[in-house]
């Protein structure tokens, strides 16, 4: 899938990844009415198991290429934190590793 | 997401290697837990530091979990099993392969090694045991409170976990409970044909025991490094039957430890990409 050209703006990348995690809950679900934000959080407000977590990965490496390592980023993080984690933690994420793609 | 037929069903499959176009080491298959496991607890924890170290990592949801199918029945061990070495096979996954298993996973991951000796270079088992006559018979009266206190009594048990244990729990508990309301799992697993102390100790490759200081299971480990030829077993103090997950840094090394040291000895593991 064409990845480029990428947006590095913080706006653009919550658009982006907004979208595609209304496309998972609506695959897994069945919802189509949720709201995503900046902090939306994945586990208490998306309701997502971990097993979505997987499924979003595959996501984001097919829309931004191989610089956004989902399970990297998640990997170095404490369980806690995962469970707290918020789509405004993914989308800074993402803009910093395009940015450092970008500048490489 | 990667759904690989089998034949028989079609199972979930995340497959991760080392960047870059580096070599390929070896070939590590990493087998998650019962009910309300799945390959997520290996894909956030310890894959990404494996395909690091060279190698060519392979994650599979059990039947019936995660994103796998879910036919009725073929719950057994031996089924567990076949499962893994009809994939490996659908994969191309040609000589011995690094078996990684968390707790009933590790109990396939063993009985694999048991059936296949010349395929598997070494195991790893996370809070973990092979299957005996007294694992069956403890996961017999694991899983017969599974389906009396939870899946046919799922609306009380759920307020109750919620209330004591919180949200997270509870809503694994809700998954949990429609696996075995759905399949035949809670009678197929303890049915399962177990080991010999013999076959146990047959296992010749390099076995590895990981275990929560504060988990019931600490406490086989002597009996393993006494039944079996090669292995060595790691207690991790300040946790229970979660330790991969919440102490994946510090399992993940020692597994890693283990299957440098079976590469070394020259048991090199499938390179087969």
């Amino acid at each position: 899938m064409n990845a480029t050209p990428h947006p590095a703006d913080a706006d653009l990348v919550l658009a982006d990844i907004a979208g595609l995690l209304a496309r998972l809950v609506e695959d897994e679900y069945g919802l189509d009415d949720v709201e995503i934000g900046m902090t939306t959080t994945f586990n208490r407000d998306l309701e997502l198991e971990s097993i979505d977590l997987v499924t979003l990965s595959g996501l984001l490496e097919e829309r931004y290429g191989g610089q956004v390592n989902f399970a990297e980023f998640l990997a170095g993080m404490e369980f806690d934190e995962i469970v707290e984690l918020t789509v405004g933690r993914l989308v800074e994420y993402v803009v910093s590793s395009l940015k450092t793609a970008g500048a490489s | 997401m990667a759904m690989v037929d089998i034949g028989e069903l079609r199972l979930h499959v995340q497959r991760i290697g080392p960047r870059d176009g580096r070599p390929v080491t070896g070939t590590v298959v990493l087998v998650h837990g019962l009910l309300t496991d799945s390959l997520a607890s290996y894909y956030f924890t310890v894959a990404p530091a494996f395909a690091a170290a060279g190698l060519d990592v392979v994650m599979y949801d059990l039947r019936g979990h995660g994103r796998s199918e879910r036919p009725p029945d073929g719950y057994t061990l031996d089924d567990g099993i076949d499962d893994l070495r009809a994939l490996l096979d659908r994969l191309a996954v040609t000589g011995p392969v690094h078996l990684v298993g968390n707790s009933y996973g590790g109990t396939i991951a063993f009985g694999y090694a048991a059936r296949y000796p010349g395929q598997v270079a070494s195991v790893s088992l996370i809070e973990s045991e092979p299957a005996t006559a007294a694992w069956a018979s403890k996961l017999g009266g694991i899983l017969d409170r599974v389906m009396t206190q939870l899946a046919y009594n799922e609306p009380d048990a759920l307020a109750w976990i919620t209330a004591n244990r919180g949200h997270n729990t509870a809503r694994l508990a809700r998954g949990a409970a429609r696996l075995a309301r759905d399949t035949t799992l809670g009678k197929d697993i303890p049915a399962s044909r177990v080991l010999t102390d013999e076959r146990i100790g047959a296992v010749r490759c390099p076995v590895l025991g990981v275990y929560g200081g504060d988990s019931d299971l600490a406490e086989l480990a002597p009996r393993l490094r006494s039944l079996l030829p090669d292995c060595r077993t790691v207690v991790i103090p300040g946790h229970e039957h979660s330790v991969l997950v919440e102490a994946a840094g510090t399992v993940g090394g020692h597994v890693l430890a283990l299957i440098r040291g079976a590469l070394a000895a020259g048991r090199p593991g499938a390179g087969a990409r």
